[in-house]
């Protein structure tokens, strides 16, 4: 008898010592990067120390497939019922189609929100990105508030000092550049007659948002775009095509070897061309600048013309357990209540994070000092319009093209037609 | 009896893996597309809504839809001619050379290995306003050809991006069916004083009809399925020119979430593609008769 309370003591003691090592255990979450190299090294690092910090989460880090798309890969995931516990790389438009599908936690209602929010200085920042339920579910990381580069070595040699800022300043421009070569074009660029929805950002919305002084396209299931604003955006873009001086054709590097002085520009370039075309050095060979104007349309006194900006953040996805909810969000709110990453993503990635105090905090003074270039984006980042947060954004920005820019461009609409059946084939989406 | 059962299970047994195969990635899929298409549902919101025929009217009345359609046919117009001629003169090329023949095969079956993603890189490097052909376009017309932004010249770029892929393989299938010939049959036309286009269209072509016939069936069908050339090189543009069924139904499905409409136009593809085979058979059958084949 007494050696059989001593076994059950034994195996009681074993049980209960298991059932202590289980309750210890870590809880495992997985974060799914953007499939970029330098992101992946950013967060793999980044996993690690906070692993390596304390011993009740263990962050996974891997990179999402892209292929077809990254949505799509996070859309079969949630179908699948294999979500992770939070991604990176969305942007505002799938964002909506997330919330809409009750996908994502509300990420203002988890704790210590307020105070990321003030440690981050994204105070205004978090208000644009509010969706219509008042929430907050996609954490901005970062934003390229998209520039125009100018080959202004050539711009010197047709005897313009800087980049013109007004849409007939362009056309003088390019007279001046037919005249003395006639081969070259102000702007080189194909996909102008690409239908592919996200195309329209790098082309329509950098000058659209700078014309409308970034009224929405889209409210709800409402148009709201600035008709004027359109219409001048398209029939400049049907003007450059009429004078020949836009190249729809494919063509390789067509700014970096010269055949076009204008294009829109990224901060993602500049690892690129410091590797395979050191020639190109701010305001030496090239400039930034922020998207021209149409000529009746004026700005207050100090303030910069608005423009698209390419912004994408993280969410948290409901479809796992509160507990690995809170468990990522314990490593999100680790990353970014510290300025040190987000210094060391600029570095890791050339991209700038998305922070209020990004040219006022003395963390990234020497982001600036090695990398002049992103200055000028660090600059527009208070003038960033960023995609609509609309469901539609992928059949709404394709109707815009198919229908309203494509045609003009290529002559067989007037702008006020074309924008008249982009209008009407967007409200249809809308209606859906 | 038990003999019987036991073969009626190694019967079971050695044909489950085809059939498990078939269950999961044939019929549940065919099951799940067909609730699919009476529904709204984008693959992730707990709400899915019963459309009825919605996503059949709209893909019937949709310029896309029609656009993939005509594209097809195109295609088609420029791809079967082509790749026929192509791959039958490799065939019969390859026939003639008296050694190496199964080497000289193999190089011209490699284009079929490569990546179509690489070749539309590579068409569009080579096709682009700035590259280094562009000075012989200039001498040739006058100017570099919009390659991809003129209509016409963008869907033969893309039938003949498809016909260089292919051709090799079909000549394949034309160099086994031409080994099948009877050597007599040429022979007697050379006593005859044949020549040798005359042999080539009365014994030749007339005794490849198996081959030809599998070629054409096989051209078809894959005319309904083109997307990467179009996907990597025009997006569907100019004006919808180059817009293809896969290209619609992956828009539909991967960029405006729409996995019901998708799943519509798939149906429809289908169907286009079933319908247009067995006009295709029947026109092949009619010929091979003509010519003495039951």
């Amino acid at each position: 008898m007494k050696k059989l309370v001593v076994l059950l003591s034994v195996l009681a003691l074993m049980l209960a010592a298991v059932a202590v090592v289980s309750t210890a255990a870590p809880i495992n979450v997985t974060y799914w990067t953007a499939p970029n190299p330098t992101q992946e090294v950013f967060w793999r690092d980044l996993a690690e120390k906070f692993n390596a910090s304390q011993d009740e989460i263990n962050v996974y880090v891997t990179a999402m497939v892209e292929t077809p798309t990254s949505e799509s890969t996070i859309t079969n995931a949630i179908a699948g019922g294999k979500a992770p516990a939070s991604s990176g790389n969305i942007f505002p438009g799938f964002g909506a189609t997330l919330v809409n599908s009750e996908a994502l936690v509300a990420l203002d209602t988890l704790p210590g929100w307020d105070e990321l929010v003030q440690k981050r200085a994204m105070g205004e920042i978090v208000e644009g990105w509010k969706f219509a339920d008042g929430h907050v579910y996609i954490l901005p990381i970062y934003a390229n508030a998209m520039l125009f580069g100018w080959r202004i070595d050539i711009l010197k040699e047709l005897g313009f000092n800087e980049p013109p800022t007004t849409y007939s300043g362009i056309m003088d421009v390019g007279a001046a550049l037919k005249a003395e070569y006639p081969d070259k074009f102000l702007m080189a660029r194909d996909a102008l007659i690409n239908p592919t929805w996200w195309q329209r950002w790098f082309d329509f919305f950098m000058l659209y948002d700078a014309a409308s002084d970034g009224q929405p396209f889209v409210t709800g299931s409402k148009v709201t775009a600035n008709d004027e604003a359109v219409i001048a955006v398209f029939q400049f873009y049907g003007d450059l095509k009429a004078n020949d001086y836009l190249l729809t054709q494919k063509a390789t590097s067509p700014f970096e070897t010269g055949l076009a002085v204008w294009r829109d520009l990224g901060p993602w370039s500049f690892p690129g061309w410091k590797e395979n075309w050191p020639e190109l050095v701010l305001n030496e060979t090239f400039v930034t600048a922020p998207p021209p104007l149409p000529d009746d349309v004026t700005l207050a006194a100090g303030a910069q013309p608005k423009t698209f900006a390419d912004a994408k953040g993280l969410v948290v996805y409901a479809q796992r357990s509160a507990e690995e909810q809170a468990a990522i969000w314990e490593f999100i709110k680790w990353v970014f209540t510290d300025p040190i990453n987000d210094r060391a993503w600029v570095d890791a990635t050339g991209m700038l994070p998305m922070r209020g105090d990004l040219t006022t905090n003395a963390t990234f003074a020497k982001v600036f000092e090695n990398n002049p270039a992103l200055k000028g984006y660090a600059d527009e980042m208070a003038y960033a319009v960023p995609a609509m947060a609309n469901d539609k954004f992928a059949d709404i920005q394709t109707a815009l093209g198919e229908e309203g820019l494509i045609p003009v461009i290529l002559g067989k609409k007037t702008p006020e037609q074309g924008w008249a059946d982009a209008k009407a084939a967007i409200e249809a989406i809308l209606a859906r | 009896m038990k003999r019987t059962r036991w073969i009626e299970v190694r019967g079971w047994s050695l044909t489950s893996p085809y059939l498990i195969f078939t269950l999961i990635f044939f019929i549940i899929p065919l099951i799940w597309g067909i609730v699919l298409l009476f529904t709204n549902w984008n693959l992730i919101s707990p709400h899915r809504d019963f459309v009825g025929f919605a996503n059949f009217i709209e893909a019937l009345k949709s310029p896309k839809v029609h656009a993939a359609f005509f594209t097809t046919y195109k295609v088609m117009a420029i791809f079967i001619p082509t790749v026929l001629t192509s791959s039958l003169a490799i065939a019969l090329l390859i026939n003639s050379i008296p050694r190496l023949k199964g080497l000289i095969s193999v190089g011209f079956f490699l284009p079929y290995l490569v990546s179509g993603v690489a070749v539309a890189l590579v068409v569009n490097g080579v096709l682009s306003y700035n590259s280094p052909l562009s000075p012989m376009f200039r001498r040739l017309f006058g100017c570099v050809p919009d390659w991809f932004g003129n209509s016409t010249l963008a869907v033969m770029v893309i039938s003949l991006m498809i016909t260089w892929k292919l051709s090799g393989y079909y000549a394949l299938i034309f160099l086994s069916g031409l080994s099948s010939i009877p050597k007599e049959l040429y022979e007697a036309a050379d006593i005859d004083g044949a020549g040798w286009w005359t042999k080539l269209f009365k014994i030749t072509i007339p005794m490849l009809y198996p081959a030809l016939y599998t070629v054409i069936i096989l051209a078809v069908g894959l005319m309904f399925g083109i997307f990467t050339e179009p996907y990597m090189l025009t997006g569907g543009g100019p004006d919808l020119a180059t817009h293809t069924w896969v290209l619609e139904i992956y828009y539909q499905a991967f960029s405006s979430m729409r996995a019901g409409y998708a799943s519509m136009i798939a149906l429809i593809n289908a169907t286009v593609t079933f319908i247009s085979i067995i006009i295709i058979r029947k026109i092949m059958e009619g010929w091979g008769k003509r010519h003495g084949w039951t």
